[in-house]
């Protein structure tokens, strides 16, 4: 398995190589895409915060990066009108130019009209696109796609069954969960995290403090850190029943956040990552995360855990 | 213009579809027949109609003369195989329905195993922005409802023999598309009113009132749920939006603003009246 790393910049290629990073991922608005259509997002994430400035800095990435891929999102839920050709456009510049190794999709038009391209290859399938079972994965394998990335909130169980062969799995691994399921939440964070503000009714009581609880570890725990680590969505204790199902990338997300929280945050995955390969099993890898991170209270009652079906005891799940 | 009614139970429909809505827009919808009676979810996997449900379903639609439609969410594998033994059972007992579908896995299973069966494009295949804060400082005719947008879909979703798109109002419009041309082409276009999804997901807050105080939420995404959102929406109060919302269980919905409703009536073939806002 490999470690897929967020960039927002070309001068955090090589602190983020040296943490143990195989791949990267980042975003890039096209040149004068402004002008044509204003404030729309090219991407899901706010290109004025998680952004690469422009395409020389993206052109440095990928050579300071190599051997190592970088991908390209181009991964907003829709775009307006007239909007697919010139993604198309900026597209085949990002593959055929730039050197960017596979372009991130989510938008279905868009996606169809870079594999009319013959770009199939080149695409991944953003969490956005929310294939959540084989029948969906079936769909993408045929229009010759070569990665999927799969949605926050699936167990391994069904991660398991949804894997089948004939492409690339990518799963999320640490920081920055989500309330609701981002490919079918239709808001936009122009406006601020939508779920942030949701409360239920006044009369709910004790189920009001503990869905504000679960937001705030969602939202990294208030956007903490802890001994200058994320305290945020992990899924790190699962690797050895990711690597048994196959996965092949694992993302740590937060294209936005300092070089500090993500070279942390990638030195994190890569000791629980070479843990897994060497043998090791959930208890043993959440031992190591909790003393490099601390907040042992927040493991203990997986409180953080992208995958707390990892300690359900099923057969084979550790 | 034609009708669905969108139902929770198998009682008996209002005669006047229109009388299943909220008053500001018994004037606004046009006059038009009823066609079809839409059950199960977009939504929730756990609130997908079981086998006798969905049999009375179609039985009252078959009683007054609709096209029993069932609703079907995105699906886990244990889902997919839901939907799957659901329309077993249906078409062996002689029950034909049009399926909405909201998963490629679920168009693949139509497609491969119940192809007689006409398929839907659901709501939640349509991604553009629903943000019910974009009201705030938007005129409601702000969507351009440009027609480019997703032709390529929509051709590409009429080979695999899909026969219509729906969806609920968007802030782009265009989705659905200029509809049939004149030798039938295309695909006929349905709007789902008064309700909007704005934000979905399986971390359910209704769900996790089931669950001790650790329980719930991540913890139980592949938990069975007994539907407790069957009780019906819950108001939502938020100083952001400008319109009523409800929680749906796992779903949070807005009532449009009649008036921004006016522009998708002229291009839609087909409303879905919605008596509740149900996930």
């Amino acid at each position: 398995m490999k470690i897929l790393a967020p960039l927002r910049s070309s001068e955090e290629v090589l602190p983020l190589i040296a943490e143990g990073a195989h791949e990267f991922y980042c975003g890039l608005t096209p040149p004068g895409w402004e002008k044509t259509f204003g404030q729309a997002w090219v991407h899901r994430r706010n290109p004025k915060s998680a952004g690469v400035a422009d395409l020389e800095d993206l052109r440095r990435i990928v050579d300071l990066a190599q051997p190592r891929p970088v991908y390209a999102t181009l991964n907003a839920p829709s775009y307006p009108a007239g909007a697919v050709p010139h993604l198309l456009e900026f597209g085949r510049l990002l593959l055929d130019e730039i050197g960017v190794a596979a372009l991130i999709v989510a938008e279905w038009e868009l996606l169809l009209a870079l594999c009319e391209q013959g770009l199939g290859p080149r695409l991944h399938v953003s969490s956005l696109a929310t294939c959540r079972n084989p029948g969906a994965a079936a769909f993408y394998r045929s229009l010759g796609v070569s990665r999927v990335i799969l949605p926050r909130h699936m167990t391994l169980r069904e991660i398991e069954e949804t894997a089948i062969p004939g492409l690339e799995w990518e799963v999320f691994a640490l920081n920055d969960g989500c309330v609701f399921e981002e490919g079918i939440c239709a808001t936009t964070h122009a406006f601020g995290p939508f779920c942030m503000d949701d409360r239920l009714a006044a009369r709910s009581g004790r189920l009001d403090r503990r869905y504000e609880f679960w937001k705030w570890t969602l939202n990294n725990c208030g956007c903490q850190m802890s001994r200058g680590y994320t305290l945020g969505p992990c899924g790190l204790c699962a690797l050895p029943r990711l690597a048994r199902i196959g996965v092949a990338s694992l993302k740590v997300v937060g294209r936005e956040a300092s070089l500090a929280r993500k070279t942390a945050s990638v030195r994190l995955a890569a000791v629980a990552l070479k843990r897994a390969e060497r043998g090791a099993g959930p208890d043993d890898i959440r031992a190591s995360v909790v003393s490099m991170r601390g907040a042992p209270e927040l493991c203990e009652n997986a409180h953080l855990c992208y995958y707390p079906d990892v300690w359900t005891g099923e057969p084979g799940s550790c | 213009m034609e009708y669905g009614l969108r139902v929770t139970s198998p009682a008996e429909p209002p005669r006047d579809l229109r009388d299943a809505c909220p008053a500001a827009w018994r004037s606004l919808l046009p006059d038009g027949s009823t066609v079809a009676l839409y059950f199960g979810t977009e939504f929730c996997e756990d609130r997908l109609s079981d086998f006798q449900e969905a049999a009375a379903f179609c039985s009252l639609a078959r009683d007054h003369d609709l096209e029993p439609t069932l609703l079907t969410p995105i699906v886990t594998p244990e889902g997919l195989r839901t939907v799957g033994r659901l329309l077993a059972r249906l078409t062996a007992s002689g029950w034909e329905p049009a399926v909405v579908f909201n998963d490629w896995g679920v168009l693949g299973l139509l497609r491969d195993s119940y192809p007689t069966l006409p398929r839907r494009a659901g709501r939640l295949m349509n991604r553009s922005l629903r943000d019910p804060r974009a009201f705030r400082d938007r005129k409601a005719d702000g969507a351009t409802h440009e027609a480019s947008r997703y032709a390529r879909l929509r051709g590409f979703l009429a080979r695999l023999g899909v026969t219509a798109l729906e969806s609920d109002a968007d802030l782009d419009g265009g989705y659905l598309g200029d509809g049939p041309d004149e030798t039938g082409a295309g695909l006929l276009r349905a709007i789902h009113l008064p309700f909007t999804f704005a934000a979905s997901g399986r971390g359910c807050p209704l769900k996790a009132r089931l669950y001790a105080e650790d329980g719930g939420f991540s913890k139980a995404l592949a938990d069975g749920c007994p539907g407790p959102c069957r009780a019906g929406p819950i108001r939502v109060q938020r100083d952001d939006c400008p319109m009523p919302l409800w929680r749906g269980g796992n779903t949070l919905f807005y009532e449009l603003p009649p008036e921004a409703a006016e522009p998708w009536l002229l291009r839609t073939d087909r409303v879905v009246l919605h008596e509740a806002a149900t996930p």
